[in-house]
């Protein structure tokens, strides 16, 4: 049979698909110099001079208009900003941020402190990649009782018997308990007068699950305040790997100086091969 | 917030706090480093190839000497130095920045952990023919295989495994046929399955299996799981990287594919004043 149906191989030959013959973008215009085609004279983000948004807004409506292209509203650069202090930082005990303090103390190249940490915010439990789901989850359900919606979550969802519940994308136990602070800069969030509808529902939800020793998670209170600011469910996953980079990179340069030895390496005693 | 005042059980965290346990193994500092039970200077060096011992680590079990040399060949076939290849150019792309061979090497593998190439469409191909083989032992034919998955796809044969970006045909599979008939391998099921797919999309479609579908439907038949598979080839596509950040690297810097400002087309909004 194999030689039979390596005779009737097709000869390999390029498909006709219409490939782009440049790269196009909605983003961002660079004007040439007259003097040299390579070299931008000016460069507008959707469609304002980067000069002039340098001299007039600040970082924040900056970094909305790269992603939403236009600028946002007072209400909305307010929780947005709100939103980049509250997970600035992982913290110290974050398995991103020990990537990045393990990166750092091990003399890793600087440049790849960052790299090396956000692989590791991306993971699907409590990072970033259970942000897009949390966005789906929220917005699926946004339109229903929370709880109801709260008591078919506790009803369907099967707490495990070892290690944290993930009860809904963006919501669940941490280490066992409700996640405090989450619970805290959810509820700052939601004073805000560019509050949106997810937020608020999440927030009732949360607190429906409260009983059970679950509630917001981190990545569930980003989820919900990106989503109202009209970000798609993808991006929402990459920005909060963005929003999180400072803190992770903040740990990882405080540890670059730091001899080797002042990190745990833990002793051959509490080291525990399992065997079958 | 009402939150329960109760002492929350910590026992989980407490235990995995106080010591760190591995299921493969370690460095027994004096002793040797252990592997799988296997004493990695004693056991492997100098007699298992450098392969056997990445599936040991990929999966927790050393596969015979003949089919790590399989795995091997494919790692050949998916991984060729040319920078139009989306992996590959991200290598060019950091060798003409002058970064790190290593960060080159690695951005281009965590390219190819990609939906559209690389490794993980080795999960769906793994799935659908694992699938198909069950569908088929009990009574489903061939046509009716396609058609059903095809159907999921509005009638198109998106079936992965089968077909392939930019090209027709895949020159890799009967490089792998040689392979596998050189190295005493037979026909198993799973990759007689596949071959019959391919006749039917070839004769409905006109399109061939593809090296996925090849390498899916043959380590099926050596019993192993889609992660498995997925897990062996997460760095598949590295030496074509490394190849190609060489070849812009060792240029002058800039070098690789600069483009003029009007290059780059602008559909965006109209200039416009703060």
């Amino acid at each position: 049979m194999v030689i039979q149906m390596a005779q009737k191989k097709a000869k390999v030959a390029r498909r006709d698909d219409q490939y782009a013959k440049k790269i196009s973008t909605k983003i961002w215009h660079e004007q040439p110099s007259e003097q040299n085609p390579y070299i931008a004279q000016q460069s507008r983000c959707h469609g304002y001079d980067l000069v002039e948004l340098v001299k007039g807004r600040s970082y924040v409506e900056v970094l909305y208009l790269l992603f939403r292209s236009e600028l946002p509203t007072k209400e909305e650069a307010e929780i947005f900003e709100q939103l980049l202090i509250s997970f600035i930082n992982p913290g110290p005990r974050h398995p991103a941020t020990r990537s990045a303090i393990v990166a750092g103390v091990g003399k890793t190249d600087p440049v790849h402190i960052l790299p090396i940490a956000l692989s590791t915010l991306g993971g699907n439990f409590q990072g970033a990649g259970e942000v897009e789901p949390a966005v789906r989850f929220l917005r699926k359900n946004a339109k229903k009782s929370p709880k109801e919606v709260a008591l078919k979550l506790i009803e369907e969802s099967t707490k495990p018997a070892e290690g944290d519940w993930s009860i809904a994308p963006g919501f669940g136990s941490y280490y066992g308990g409700v996640d405090l602070m989450a619970q805290q800069l959810a509820q700052q969030l939601a004073t805000l007068p560019g509050c949106g509808k997810l937020l608020m529902w999440g927030d009732e939800l949360s607190n429906e699950l409260q009983s059970q020793q679950v509630g917001w998670l981190k990545t569930g209170v980003a989820a919900a305040v990106l989503a109202d600011l009209g970000f798609l469910p993808f991006a929402c996953a990459a920005l909060y790997q963005l929003i999180s980079a400072p803190g992770l990179l903040a740990h990882g340069l405080e540890y670059c100086k730091k001899p080797m030895t002042s990190y745990p390496f833990p002793e051959d005693k509490d080291y525990v091969i399992e065997s079958d | 917030m009402s939150l329960n005042q109760t002492k929350q059980d910590t026992t989980f965290w407490d235990k995995y706090r106080e010591k760190t346990y591995s299921r493969r193994g370690g460095w027994v500092i004096g002793k040797g480093v252990f592997n799988c039970g296997y004493n990695m200077m004693n056991d492997l060096v100098g007699d298992a190839s450098y392969m056997q011992v990445l599936v040991l680590n990929a999966i927790g079990r050393l596969p015979e000497r003949r089919l790590a040399d399989w795995i091997e060949a494919v790692y050949i076939c998916l991984s060729w130095p040319d920078s139009r290849i989306w992996c590959n150019q991200i290598g060019a792309l950091n060798g003409t920045m002058q970064t790190s061979v290593t960060s080159a090497t690695v951005a281009g593998v965590l390219a190819a952990d990609s939906r559209g190439y690389g490794s993980k469409p080795l999960i769906d191909g793994v799935t659908f023919i694992q699938n198909a083989l069950i569908d088929f032992n009990k009574g489903l034919s061939v046509e009716q295989i396609v058609r059903n998955t095809c159907a999921k796809y509005g009638g198109k044969p998106s079936i992965t495994g089968y077909a392939r970006p930019l090209a027709k045909g895949d020159e890799r599979i009967e490089a792998m046929e040689r392979v596998t008939k050189n190295l005493g391998f037979s026909i198993d099921p799973h990759l007689k399955l596949a071959y019959q797919i391919e006749a039917e999309l070839q004769a409905k479609f006109s399109e061939d299996m593809n090296i996925n579908g090849y390498v899916s439907a043959f380590l099926s038949d050596h019993d192993l799981t889609p992660m498995e598979i997925y897990q062996i080839f997460s760095i598949v596509v590295n030496s074509g990287v490394t190849a190609c950040y060489m070849d812009t690297y060792d240029r002058p810097a800039g070098a690789f594919s600069p483009l003029q400002c009007e290059d780059i087309e602008y559909q965006g909004k109209a200039a416009r004043e703060l």
